[in-house]
């Protein structure tokens, strides 16, 4: 019998499938905290682009909490809750003097991903 | 992809097929091969995305908003809860964010990492959402890109760029247009264009 049958397709499409889990994990930070993403290089999966890594922005809003997907892709099960929030950095910030007047980006970045900035 | 070959459309029998095209089919030989996936179940997918999910569900969101104050501040307090009662959901869109428009800010959506799209409001994602140049260009030069849409802003307008990276998908809440507060939802809703909803148009009043 095929995992995926013609009957089971709707309610699939329709139930999506959230990585987030239910866990008691404490926050590491808050809207309006400064913060600088780490600069790391792995071989293995991950969600943090290379053009936000090492980069100061600013927690907007805190998402709640998700499997982390560098460590649930090697695992293969939701693994590693923690935190997601959305990080705006400024144009210049990331682009230096070639950025665009008054633009900014936001992006979702996991506790791991990130450490307090010195203000 | 479906086995029944529609030959209503107009191509040339003997191109040889792209490489996606090739790619998917060995892609779906194994799955099926394997004793995976019954291929009619894969029809059922491409019935379900080619009739019932697509822009038209985001665009009746939009007008809702546009009509019902009340609906518009559950919606951006919590888009996924808001969306689902209008009864769209699911695959891709299990966590929303919708981001709104005004006079001073404009919202523009990408996926960097691949082609994270919000698949219950606005279906599959057209093939310049997934291409290289628009994600590696969108993020440095927002602007840029919206001129070749067409859609210049001036610099008062803060441009921001949402990088769906991750476990978020985002909607945007485009500004209605002037001269249409006699029009209904339903009228509303036809204006709403996918790419206002991306971010890469704007909604125009009718010109009649």
């Amino acid at each position: 019998m095929p995992l995926l049958t013609r009957d089971i397709v709707g309610g699939l499409v329709a139930g999506g499938a959230s990585c987030r889990m239910d866990a008691d994990v404490v926050p590491k930070f808050k809207a309006g905290d400064k913060v600088v993403t780490r600069n790391i290089n792995p071989a293995s999966h991950t969600r943090l682009p290379r053009y936000v890594r090492g980069k100061r922005g600013t927690i907007t809003h805190d998402h709640g909490i998700f499997a982390f997907p560098d460590t649930s892709a090697d695992s293969g099960t939701h693994s590693d809750p923690q935190h997601v929030y959305s990080v705006r950095f400024e144009g210049e910030e990331l682009w230096g003097k070639d950025a665009n007047a008054n633009a900014c980006l936001y992006i979702d970045m996991f506790d791991s991903y990130l450490e307090p900035a010195e203000s | 992809m479906a086995q029944d070959h529609d030959h209503r459309h107009d191509h040339h029998h003997n191109a040889p097929p792209s490489d996606t095209a090739m790619r998917v089919k060995a892609l779906e030989t194994l799955l099926s091969e394997k004793g995976l996936v019954d291929s009619s179940a894969i029809d059922a997918v491409i019935e379900l995305y080619e009739t019932k999910i697509g822009p038209r569900n985001g665009a009746a969101v939009v007008a809702r908003a546009w009509c019902d104050p009340d609906y518009k501040a559950r919606l951006l307090k919590n888009g996924s809860e808001a969306i689902a009662e209008l009864g769209f959901q699911g695959v891709q869109g299990e966590d929303m964010l919708v981001v709104e428009n005004t006079d001073s800010v404009h919202n523009i959506v990408v996926c960097t990492l691949c082609s994270c799209y919000p698949w219950p409001t606005l279906g599959l994602p057209p093939v310049w959402y997934k291409s290289a140049p628009y994600r590696s260009k969108v993020v440095r030069d927002p602007r840029g890109v919206l001129e070749e849409f067409g859609v210049e802003l001036p610099e008062s307008v803060e441009i921001r760029v949402w990088d769906s990276n991750a476990e978020l998908r985002y909607l945007v809440l485009p500004q209605r247009p002037a001269g249409t507060d006699e029009m209904t939802e339903d009228q509303l809703a036809e204006l709403v264009t996918r790419d206002s909803m991306i971010g890469t148009g704007l909604v125009e009043a009718p010109t009649s």
